[in-house]
Parts: C-alpha cells; sequence; structure tokens
C-alpha cells in the first residue's frame, strides 16, 4: 500500500503547477516548459483543442439556424452573458451561462467569463497596449491605490518579448504615452480615419489617433509559421477561434508550444478548491482539486505554484485556501485580499457622419478595427476635476446602406441595391477607474456552487470620478469631431455595468509593502513565496490600456524571477 | 383554393415550439412574404421559404406578447382584408395586395400593423441572409484576406 500511495503522490507531483489556461496562465506554461519544468496546467472547464474544437469557425450565416441572433429563451435564461458584445449564435459555446456558474452582485455586476481551455483568450478583443511610466507613477502622484513597485523599464524587456511572440500589428507612433513595441506592419487607417488623425493633430498638442495595435499577424514571421500560425485572413470572426490562427489566443500558440515541448500536463474539467499550505514547511505545497466529472478530490504537489484563473477567481482561490496561518486567506495578514477592485468604464460612445472622402470606401474588413487615441488628460500634471482619464477608440465605416421601405419589386430591388451613403464614424471612451477599498469581493459563508466552493459575493460600482471623465470625453470629443467637419454628431450613455467591460482588475494588488499590498515586485505573495499571482488580480491600478499584454509580460518576467530562484533552491 | 385537409392533419410544415400555425395559416403567410419579396427574375420569397424562416424566427426569438400579436394577426388577416377591400388576400390581385400592405405599412395604428412589421422585418432579415442572396446577389466573403481603407469609388 505504501508503494502504491507514494507512486501515487509521485504522479501528481510537478515542478510547476499553473492555475488557468486563459491568456496568462498559456504564458506560464509556455515560459515554464520551455526551460524543461514538469508544469500542470489546470482548467476548470473542458478541453478546446486549436481548429478542431472551433465548430463554428468556417459557418456562412445562413448556416447559423437563426442567423446568429441569440433566441429569446436564452436571453431570458442568461441576461448577463447576453449582454456581452460577442456572445452570438456563433460563439456562445465558449461563454459560461448565467445559472452554471452563479455569484452574489452586491451591486449590478456583469462578470463575463469563459471556462474551457483557452480561457477568454478567444474571445477577447485583441487590442495591445503598453503602459508607460505614467501610468505606473499613476497612483504615488495622484495619490490613490498604493505605488506600483514596478516601473516601465521592468517590464519593458519583457513587453518585448510577449509582443515578438504573439504578433502585434502596429506602428512605431513615438507617443511617450503609449511605449512603442515590436512590431509586425499596421493596419493602415481609412480615407476618414486619416482625415481625423490630420484633424486632430493640426488641432491639439498631445493628442493622437494611431492604427490600434492589435495581436494579429498581419505579417506573420518565422517565430510565428513556427507556432502552425498564418497570416491574418482579416475575417473578423475571431471570437469563433480561428483556423489560420490569425490572432493570439493560448490555444493557437502558447498551449501547443508548451505541449511541444513534452513537458506540459493540461488537466482540463479541474476545479481548483484551494492552494495547500504546509504549516511547518511554511510555503504552498500544492493545489487541491475537484474533478468536475467525477467530484473527486485530488490533490497535486509542485514547487511553485502560479494563479492565473482570471482576476475575480484568484481572488476567490486565495479566499479559500485557509490554514492556521492564514485563517483568512493565502497571503491575507492585511485584510487586504479581494479589495480595491478595479475595472475600465466605458460608458460612453459618440457617433457621426462625413460627407467628405466620397471617392473612397473600405475594401475587406481592418482586424484592428480602426483607430486609438491615447489617453491625453493629466499626463504631466493633473488639469482637470477628475482624477486619471480616458482613452478612446476611432473608427470609419461607409458600408452601403439598405433601403427597407415599401414592399414588392421595389422594396427587392432595393435590397438587392444598397446605397453607398456618407462615411459613418464612432468611437467608445475606455476610462480608467480608481480602485478603492469599498469595490471588493469576498466569499460567502454559506452558499456553495455544485462543487462545494464558497460563491463570491461582488461589489464594485462606478463613482463620481466615473461620471466626470464620461462628460469631459464628451465634451472634448464632440470638440474634435466638429473640428473634423463631422455633422449628426451624437453622444450616447452607455448604459452598461461594471464587468461588462471584461477588464476586471485587482483585489490581490502588487506593492512594496506588505501592510499595504498582497504581492510584491515580482508578483509573489509577499508572506508565501512561492505563490505568484500574474493575471488581472495583481492590478494596482487600471490605466486605460487594454490590460491583457501587460498580464502577458507580467507573468513572463515572474516565471524568469520564479525559474531564478528555483535554482538558487529558494524553493 | 386548398383544401382544408392541405397539409395532413392540418398543421404547419414545419415543427414549432409555441405557435399554433394551421396549414392555411401557412398558406397565408407565405403569399404576404411572397408579396413583400416577390419572385421576379430571381426568386422570390416562396421559393427560398423566407415564410417558414419567418415562422421560425418569431417562434424562436420572440417574446410570448409577440408571438400573440402575430398569431392574431395572422388570424384576423382575412377578416381585416374583407372589411378593408372586399376580398380576402388570396382572391386579392397582386396590385390589391400591395396597396394593401402598403397601407398598413403607412399607418402606425393599424391593427395588423405589429403582425405585418414583424413578419416584414424578418422576411427581409431571412432574404438577406439566405444562402442565394449571399451566394449570387449580394457576395458573402468568409475569408477577405484583405483590407483597403481606400478603395475607389
Amino acid at each position: 500500500m505504501a508503494n502504491i500511495n507514494i507512486d501515487s503522490i509521485k504522479e501528481r507531483t510537478f515542478d510547476a503547477i499553473v492555475i488557468g489556461s486563459g491568456i496568462s496562465g498559456g504564458w506560464a506554461a509556455k515560459e515554464f516548459c520551455e526551460k524543461g519544468l514538469r508544469t500542470l496546467v489546470l482548467e476548470r472547464g473542458r478541453d478546446v483543442k486549436h481548429v478542431k474544437d472551433y465548430p463554428t469557425t468556417n459557418m456562412y450565416p445562413y448556416e447559423f439556424e437563426h442567423r446568429l441572433e441569440m433566441p429569446y429563451e436564452d436571453k431570458q435564461k442568461n441576461p448577463i452573458a447576453n449582454r456581452c458584445y460577442a456572445y452570438r449564435e456563433d460563439s456562445a459555446h465558449f461563454f459560461v451561462k448565467d445559472d452554471e456558474h452563479p455569484y452574489i452582485q452586491e451591486k449590478e455586476f456583469d462578470w463575463i467569463r469563459g471556462y474551457q481551455v483557452g480561457g477568454k483568450s478567444l474571445l477577447w478583443a485583441r487590442q495591445v497596449q503598453r503602459w508607460s511610466d505614467f501610468d505606473f507613477e499613476g497612483p504615488a502622484r495622484d495619490g490613490f491605490a498604493v505605488d506600483w513597485p514596478i516601473r516601465y523599464r521592468d517590464l519593458a524587456p519583457w513587453y518585448d518579448h510577449v509582443e515578438r511572440f504573439i504578433g502585434v500589428a502596429g506602428n512605431r507612433d513615438g507617443v511617450a504615452e503609449l511605449p512603442d513595441g515590436e512590431f509586425l506592419p499596421a493596419y493602415p487607417l481609412n480615407a476618414v480615419e486619416n482625415h481625423f488623425k490630420n484633424i486632430v493633430a493640426s488641432k491639439y498638442d498631445n493628442r493622437y489617433v494611431i492604427s490600434a495595435r492589435c495581436a494579429h499577424l498581419s505579417q506573420p514571421a518565422p517565430i510565428h509559421l513556427e507556432q502552425g500560425r498564418v497570416q491574418c485572413q482579416n475575417r473578423v470572426l475571431c471570437q469563433r477561434g480561428c483556423p489560420f490562427g490569425g490572432y493570439f489566443s493560448s490555444n493557437a500558440s502558447t498551449l501547443p508550444w508548451a505541449e511541444k515541448t513534452g513537458n506540459m500536463t493540461l488537466r482540463p474539467f479541474s476545479v481548483v478548491e484551494s492552494i495547500i499550505y504546509d504549516e511547518q514547511k511554511g510555503k504552498a505545497v500544492g493545489v487541491r482539486v475537484i474533478d468536475t466529472n467525477t467530484k473527486e478530490v485530488i490533490d497535486f504537489y509542485s514547487r511553485v505554484i502560479f494563479v492565473n484563473a482570471s482576476a475575480l477567481n484568484s481572488n476567490l482561490i486565495l479566499l479559500n485556501s485557509t490554514s492556521s496561518r492564514f485563517p483568512n486567506g493565502l497571503g491575507n495578514d492585511n485584510g487586504l485580499l479581494g479589495k480595491y477592485i478595479g475595472f475600465h468604464s466605458y460608458t460612453a460612445v459618440i457617433t457621426g457622419e462625413y460627407d467628405g472622402e466620397l471617392e473612397y470606401r473600405t475594401d475587406g474588413r481592418n482586424p484592428a478595427g480602426g483607430g486609438y487615441i491615447p489617453r491625453f488628460r493629466n499626463i504631466y500634471k493633473q488639469e482637470t476635476d477628475f482624477l486619471r482619464g480616458w482613452a478612446a477608440t476611432f473608427s470609419a465605416s461607409r458600408t452601403p446602406s439598405t433601403d427597407t421601405s415599401g414592399v414588392g419589386v421595389s422594396l427587392k430591388d432595393q435590397l438587392l441595391h444598397p446605397k453607398l451613403g456618407n462615411w459613418r464614424v464612432g468611437s467608445h471612451m475606455m476610462a480608467e477607474t480608481i480602485p478603492k477599498e469599498s469595490n471588493k469581493v469576498w466569499l460567502d459563508t454559506a452558499e456553495k456552487d455544485q462543487w462545494g466552493v464558497p460563491l463570491l459575493h461582488i461589489d464594485v460600482a462606478y463613482d463620481d470620478n466615473d461620471w466626470k471623465i464620461r462628460t469631459d470625453y464628451f465634451e472634448q470629443m464632440t470638440a474634435m469631431f466638429d473640428a473634423a467637419g463631422f455633422q449628426n454628431v451624437k453622444t450616447r450613455n452607455d448604459d452598461r455595468r461594471p464587468g461588462n467591460d471584461i477588464h476586471e482588475m485587482g483585489g490581490v494588488r502588487m506593492g512594496h509593502d506588505p501592510q499595504t499590498s498582497l504581492l510584491n515586485k515580482w508578483n509573489q505573495l509577499h508572506t508565501c513565496q512561492n505563490v505568484f499571482v500574474t493575471d488581472g488580480a495583481c492590478m494596482t491600478s487600471t490605466a486605460t490600456q487594454n490590460p491583457s499584454l501587460t498580464y502577458m509580460a507580467l507573468t513572463a518576467r515572474a516565471v524568469d524571477y520564479a525559474l531564478m530562484l528555483m535554482k538558487k533552491r529558494e524553493f | 383554393m386548398f383544401p382544408s385537409c392541405w397539409g395532413g392533419a392540418n398543421k404547419a410544415s414545419i415543427a414549432l415550439r409555441k405557435l399554433h400555425i394551421n396549414a392555411e395559416q401557412e398558406n397565408l403567410l407565405a403569399e404576404i412574404v411572397e408579396s413583400i419579396i416577390p419572385e421576379t427574375d430571381s426568386p422570390g420569397g416562396r421559393t427560398l421559404h423566407l415564410h417558414l424562416f419567418v415562422l421560425k424566427m418569431i417562434d424562436d426569438c420572440h417574446s410570448e406578447e409577440d408571438q400573440q400579436v402575430f398569431v392574431q394577426g395572422l388570424k384576423d388577416w382575412d377578416q381585416e382584408m374583407n372589411d378593408a377591400v372586399g376580398k380576402s388576400f388570396l382572391l386579392a390581385s397582386s396590385d390589391q395586395r400591395q396597396s394593401y400592405l402598403m397601407d398598413i405599412e403607412k399607418d402606425k395604428a393599424h391593427p395588423l400593423s405589429g403582425f405585418f412589421m414583424m413578419t416584414k422585418r424578418r422576411a427581409i432579415q431571412g432574404y438577406l441572409n439566405s444562402a442565394y442572396v449571399m451566394k449570387n446577389k449580394l457576395i458573402y466573403e468568409l475569408v477577405p484576406g484583405r483590407y483597403n481603407g481606400y478603395a475607389k469609388v
């Protein structure tokens, strides 16, 4: 018997365990496996193999029963998932349904989740921008949250490392607020986007309209071909999974790369109940998993553990990892675990029309989506009555429009001969939010999910700063649209709930001081140093940038550091 | 005219979960949809089965209230038209049908307005997203492989 147990424990022992296979977990897996570590990657959902498990990827619109519309019953049953822009008949199988994984909303919060191998990396908007020191220095300068323990120079080489591998289309724009990177050719702006760019450049000193930087292979390099990925074919059907590997996902890139090393064990259907802390050894020794098929509880062991379960689930796992040493959750001596949650405020939209550049239209589809306006408010100093600021998208399109009035032969003729009208222009706001102690998550003491894991309470809301920023966005964008000669300019509140931005961050923030933060500058728990958190949970502040690139860079950097410590036998 | 036994058990020809539609009503809907998008030198509503698409979408993608409005509209259609035009839809000429449909479209308060607008919207959606139109008329490209922001008009 003893031998069997020893063998069994041996089989369940790895060098590294990565919890989660999404955008950051995939990176941890790749980096560990490449360096020869036997790595267990745990995923709570099912496996999704690149191409093979993209059932809708080559379907035409008429092959979908409801032409991509979600049925009424599904909308009634899953209001949260249905509020996500990407949840449609071609992608619904990659989203968590509301009633399968309940949570408790103290205030309205849309928690959008993708429980499968690859996580939300299959579904993301693929926009990637680097942070600058104007972002890292924000909390210290403006007196909120805590100081970031890192600066741009710490992350820059890791941004390089990640960008080269995932492939990022972009221009070297020379904008200090949005550092340049290792880019493939950008997707150029169209006629009206360029017109807007030129007007903005001529009227304002520090405002820029650039080609949106996106994780698409505009021109694959050898490293991308080696991953089995080829040039993006401008389908813009990314949420179905891409048979070309044209955009970056864990499924198309990091996970198959890790698998090729022979060092990865991928275990789907594995809900992590908690991280196991050994009181004698004074460190984490493994992870307790519930097999969702058999309901069996299985412990796995490793020298180092990376928590990449997605921001709020990483909070949940740590909160649920209690021991005599950590009665309030792993690493939670200061009681701040689960607090200072941030997100992005996407609550404003502006639209208009333009009757210039009518000799042009667009042809094909732009995977980048158009232009991007980096934050320009409060960059060098505080200059408004709100903290921080907003970035924005900007795009112009000229798709033919259809007159659907009338009936009969004339209607049919109108339908078959849509008319090219004016350009339509639009922008939506992506604003920084200020993480506050009152924006928090915690575990319910009684209610549990079907695996016996406590339900998460989410208590997150907008604040006055968010509404002031929105007012500024409307004022400034209206002025910029007017300056560009756009007509019929309309501003609109986007009443989406927090969480619907799908950029939830924080709760396990990084910082210098164990009294006021959970993680150190290497993403290690201050008080349990063989546990690293490198997904959205680690974020001290939110900036305005789409965050995934930063999670990936932080992950690669943290793995490198963990490897160094492991070589020195520190754990 | 269609005998009342048309369609076997006098049910709609496709499986519906919520709507109760008989074969005559299905046929009337097909005629209405054909009048909205008629056969010309290219197929129209009936050939492309757009009326069945309308039924499918009303059945799956609309609220119960919408479904009630739809079913009631289909029931009331001939009586309303008889009262207004003195003829049922099936006996009316092509011109009479067109002008009756236009009367409904222009009058938001018309008792058949809700039914008509739902039917028309779904018929247009079905038409523009049909394999026929996407392959032969307004070609849908699954794999464009290009983007040009300065294409000459």
